[in-house]
């Protein structure tokens, strides 16, 4: 820690640029940390609520289960086990490569940051990719919500609600994936354009607590609906 | 954070340009908290041997716990996201306060939502023999038998 903390104390990168000289402090803070952490308590309240947006769906999930337990036995052995597995390896590495970015840019490593926001974006895509394949195969075997629900040979009737939860969970998941990619994307050229550094990344830090969430919120589903249902 | 601490964690005493004097917090510049490499890889190690083992649990039944030990399990490992990947363990617990109050009113809302949705149906079976009557829903039941209700009860 002592190393780093004390290589964030030139006024340069380890490349000879000076370190965010964008930068300043609001005239509406009292200092630096001020408004770091008036950035940062917006952004935990953002995350908050998607706590909340998401807990509906969770709710949704505890309830039906309660009601049709053997229906949602029956209907998780549908899932791909191996694959949520692989997916869930998936985002933790990225969340690791995301923590890593924002540590390159606490302690001005411009290149490692870049490298460290393109793994993990990649790890998005390929998470992306996984889950494209698992939606293929359900929609193939007709295991699609409601209506549109014309797998056959299911002992309970009920089975369709658990798909019906399953892609509305891991589809709205999916798509604060392709947000936080969007995010990664615009992060990633910043820090290539040298804008991030130890004086100045509260946005890398930002989009990092809202993919950790993403992760977060994925180290629930996983069990939830591939392991028990 | 006491003050030898603070000293080591800004460099303070090295060639430092950022102020001198000033404490964390308060100067004219962010000094960001930095955490070893070593803690970054370890919580990895452990978010990933913690996903095998429940996997691998999930291949055994337990009945009822098999529930349990994945949201147990699932739990750990979003401590371990939130403490260290998100930094909740190093800053101001006010952030912490934030996360585990939105947790609270999830399980108020889960745990409420619950107690309605699942004692559903239960009064069916004593519904049809006392209809509540909306406009004096205190007055006792009329009598199945008798078709006018009395009314000296109000007395």
């Amino acid at each position: 820690m002592s190393a780093d903390a004390h290589a964030a104390s030139p006024a340069v990168d380890d490349e000879g640029r000076p370190l965010s000289p964008q930068y300043h402090v609001a005239h509406h803070f009292d200092n630096a940390d001020h408004q770091f952490q008036a950035n940062k308590l917006g952004i935990w309240l953002f995350l908050a609520q998607e706590i909340m947006f998401f807990s509906g769906l969770f709710c949704a999930f505890i309830l039906f289960r309660a009601k049709y337990y053997d229906a949602f036995v029956e209907a998780h052995h549908h899932l791909d086990k191996v694959m949520g597995g692989i997916n869930t390896i998936v985002l933790i590495c990225s969340s690791l490569t995301m923590a890593l970015g924002v540590r390159a840019a606490q302690t001005n490593k411009r290149k490692l940051g870049v490298a460290m926001l393109v793994m993990t974006f990649l790890f998005a895509a390929t998470f992306l990719v996984i889950k494209y394949f698992e939606y293929h195969h359900k929609f193939h075997d007709g295991l699609l919500p409601g209506r549109h629900f014309t797998a056959e040979g299911f002992v309970h009737p009920e089975a369709n609600i658990f798909f019906g939860i399953y892609f509305v969970m891991t589809g709205v998941h999916g798509v604060h994936v392709i947000v936080g990619m969007a995010l990664i994307l615009w992060i990633t050229v910043k820090m290539y354009r040298g804008r991030f550094s130890s004086r100045y990344y509260a946005p890398v830090e930002g989009v990092g607590l809202y993919w950790h969430l993403v992760d977060l919120i994925w180290i629930y589903l996983f069990p939830l609906l591939y392991l028990i249902g | 954070m006491t003050e030898a601490a603070a000293d080591a964690h800004d460099g303070h005493g090295q060639d430092d340009i950022h102020g001198h004097g000033d404490d964390h917090h308060g100067g004219p510049d962010h000094h960001p908290h930095v955490l070893p490499y070593k803690t970054y890889f370890l919580v990895w190690s452990a978010l990933l041997v913690l996903t095998v083992v429940t996997v691998g649990v999930s291949y055994v039944d337990f009945g009822g716990a098999n529930l349990v030990i994945a949201l147990v399990v699932a739990t750990i490992k979003a401590s371990l996201v939130g403490a260290i990947f998100m930094h909740l363990k190093y800053e101001t617990k006010f952030y912490t306060v934030v996360f585990v109050s939105s947790l609270v009113f999830v399980s108020i809302f889960i745990g409420i939502t619950g107690l309605d949705y699942l004692q559903r149906g239960r009064a069916d079976h004593v519904r049809h023999d006392r209809v509540m009557n909306m406009l004096h829903p205190f007055d006792p039941a009329p009598p199945k038998a008798a078709p006018k209700p009395a009314a000296h009860h109000h007395e």
